[in-house]
């Protein structure tokens, strides 16, 4: 009972993270309508990002969350205004060949400008740990849960009162709509496509300090997140902490309860992404 | 005008007099093993410069990147063959790669001085193959070499208990169910979790592995999972006495992490290493590089260029044949202790170099990676227990 309990507590502390990553993908897909595969790169800016200020100013990681968020933002707004437009109404085809090109490109310009290393941050809290009796929390991954809770939680007030928030909702039912009633469209993109990159660097600044920073850093993410919009179902933006929850506790129960576990992590968010699809297609059968 | 001459005599003299060389070099520049690669490189890089400056042997170096992939390793290999028409290949780190190349390199006929590739795997592939030497100990030397030291501590630490974390590549899971036998002929309790590397994802398994209270967490994979490692063990309040790694090359920066106290690991060299020709080297490298290296593969690379190039002197030619030759017979000292070739301890291929008596146990103390086994190469004693700390 104790194992399944403390199991339980990490695959709800993974879930914090693969939220934050995948609601960025989710509002770039359900608002921009793209289907973004350099989204992971983003992440990778964060990690690098957090990684450069504290090798060579000493900043604390904690203290890079908000100029990733900035530095983010921007690479994400230039991006949109440089690549996504022209193609926003392009085939479907031509867009995802775009994404996956830029993904594909910045990770080789991370690899030419940091080589293939593997680079790590020491920040003094990164093995604290909570006790609490028979079971442990790790305090980074505890901090990145409430974090990423509570960047959600402020991104679900966002959408749901503010009115640029209740913009971006607009564009994504109806985009036709929308603009009859003098809501900008291509504001709303880029402000959403922005926020999208911004909420993934933030994640990357985490994963700096869980993990690591390397130019493949964010690709294992992307695919994950991927698993998760689908479970959530594309573009919905509340069900993304639950599909989140799923994915990492199938993972963290696979992990500790099926003999060789550790190996299959990979397979369990394909089989997710495979269940969900199938699910959906009985459904609207 | 005389003196002019004479000296376009002289030179011409000594151009005739040496040794001139085109030498292929394929590495892993890029891709999972590119730390070492780039390492090798550099040790490859300043060794041709010093040969090139006795002035008895010239070697040109045509460099190409295997990408840590057989699928890039085949063409590039092929290119040095049939566009550079190189016939001497320094290369095949990484086994996978080497095993790919085995069949080209027997087809193009090269002489290949292996730098790593350690898979029995490779020899296999490689048996009967004349111009093959292979300068880094095999796996089984690799496996002698721990379970020496897993040994000393069962018997003069009380060690009972392993945890064996290993990625289920070729490179964590190849022989991975002999070792945990021989773990347990040693007397160890063992249990073996395999792991995908780069998931960064260790709580479930290191949690399940604090029922079993290992002495000792074993870890087998790559550079990647090397943080996640020691922060989730403390994260999930696993407190083995010794964590052991067993990576190809450690993360930048990890030596400066307070987390990297007292990990242990293997290695075949280090800079503190008080022999000459190491000293030798680092002030080499160092004057070249302007920093050190702890990365072996960048003596390694140094020795088969020295070693070949004192060979190619001592051949007086080209040919490779000759210089095969010559290498066979070749007493060198080295970075690493002293190199001579002999039959592999299978007898598969005829020229090994180095044996298990290269490697030794490192562990991290206070930034730095120290020798602490054997007691011969100790710098300073084995922490043991370490201090995993809960923090």
């Amino acid at each position: 009972m104790e194992l399944l309990l403390q199991t339980f507590l990490n695959g709800v502390l993974m879930a914090g993270v693969y939220a934050l990553v995948a609601t960025g993908l989710a509002l770039s897909l359900g608002v921009v309508g793209i289907v973004n595969f350099a989204h992971g790169e983003f992440l990778m800016l964060g990690a690098y990002l957090s990684y450069l200020l504290f090798a060579f100013c000493g900043v604390d990681p904690l203290l890079s969350l908000g100029l990733a968020f900035l530095a983010a933002f921007l690479v994400g707004g230039l991006t949109y205004r440089g690549l996504i437009r022209p193609v926003l109404r392009a085939p479907e085809l031509n867009q995802m060949l775009l994404t996956f090109g830029l993904s594909v490109f910045l990770q080789n310009l991370a690899l030419l400008l940091f080589g293939a290393d593997t680079r790590v941050v020491a920040p003094p809290y990164q093995a604290a740990t909570l006790a609490l009796g028979p079971f442990f929390l790790g305090a980074v991954p505890l901090g990145a849960f409430l974090l990423s809770l509570a960047l959600l939680l402020a991104l679900h007030a966002f959408l749901t009162r503010a009115p640029l928030g209740l913009a971006m909702r607009a564009v994504a039912q109806n985009r036709l709509a929308s603009g009859l009633l003098g809501i900008e469209a291509e504001g709303v993109y880029l402000l959403t496509f922005g926020l999208s990159a911004a909420l993934a660097g933030v994640a990357g600044v985490m994963l700096s300090v869980m993990l690591y920073a390397s130019p493949t850093v964010g690709f294992l993410f992307t695919l994950k997140s991927f698993a998760i919009v689908a479970l959530a179902g594309l573009g919905n933006l509340k069900g993304v902490l639950p599909a989140a929850l799923v994915l990492a506790l199938a993972e963290a129960l696979v992990s500790t309860y099926v003999p060789g576990g550790g190996g299959l992590v990979e397979a369990v968010f394909f089989l997710v992404l495979f269940l969900a699809l199938v699910g959906r297609a009985w459904r609207g059968a | 005008m005389r003196k002019g001459l004479g000296l376009l005599v002289l030179l011409a003299g000594l151009a005739w007099a040496q040794t001139s060389l085109k030498v292929g070099v394929i590495l892993p520049l890029s891709g999972a093993s590119a730390v070492a690669g780039k390492a090798a490189l550099n040790g490859i890089q300043l060794a041709a410069e010093e040969a090139n400056a006795g002035g008895k042997v010239r070697l040109e170096l045509v460099v190409v990147d295997d990408g840590t992939d057989p699928s890039k390793a085949v063409p590039a290999f092929t290119k040095l063959m049939t566009v550079d028409k190189v016939d001497i290949v320094i290369g095949g780190l990484a086994s996978g790669v080497t095993f790919a190349l085995s069949g080209p390199v027997k087809q193009y006929g090269p002489l290949f001085l292996v730098i790593g590739a350690a898979s029995s795997v490779v020899e296999q592939a490689f048996e009967g193959y004349p111009l093959f030497f292979h300068y880094h100990p095999w796996d089984y030397h690799n496996v002698a070499a721990a379970l020496q030291f897993f040994q000393y501590l069962n018997r003069e630490q009380g060690a009972k208990k392993v945890a064996i974390l290993y990625e289920d590549g070729p490179f964590g899971s190849a022989g991975i169910g002999v070792y945990k036998q021989q773990l347990e002929k040693l007397g160890y309790q063992v249990q073996a979790e395999p792991y995908k590397t780069g998931s960064g994802q260790f709580t479930p398994i290191l949690t399940r592995f604090r029922a079993f209270q290992p002495d000792i967490l074993y870890w087998i994979g790559y550079d990647v999972d090397a943080l996640p490692i020691a922060a989730q063990t403390r994260q999930v309040g696993l407190r083995p006495k010794l964590i052991y790694g067993a990576p190809p090359s450690w993360p930048i920066g990890f030596e400066k992490n307070p987390l990297s106290q007292d990990v242990a690991g293997m290695t075949a060299w280090l800079p503190t290493l008080s022999n000459l020709e190491s000293r030798r080297f680092v002030e080499a490298y160092r004057k070249k590089y302007g920093e050190v290296t702890e990365e072996y593969m960048a003596p390694m690379g140094y020795v088969i260029v020295k070693s070949l190039a004192l060979a190619a002197e001592r051949a007086g030619s080209p040919d490779k044949n000759r210089i095969a030759e010559a290498l066979a017979g070749l007493r060198l000292n080295t970075p690493f202790g002293p190199l001579s070739f002999k039959p592999s301890d299978t007898g598969k291929t005829r020229y090994q170099g180095f044996g298990p008596e290269i490697w030794f146990q490192f562990q991290y103390i206070q930034g730095t990676r120290r020798p602490v086994f054997p007691k011969e190469k100790a710098s300073v004693p084995l922490r043991y227990p370490g201090e995993y700390y809960l923090r």
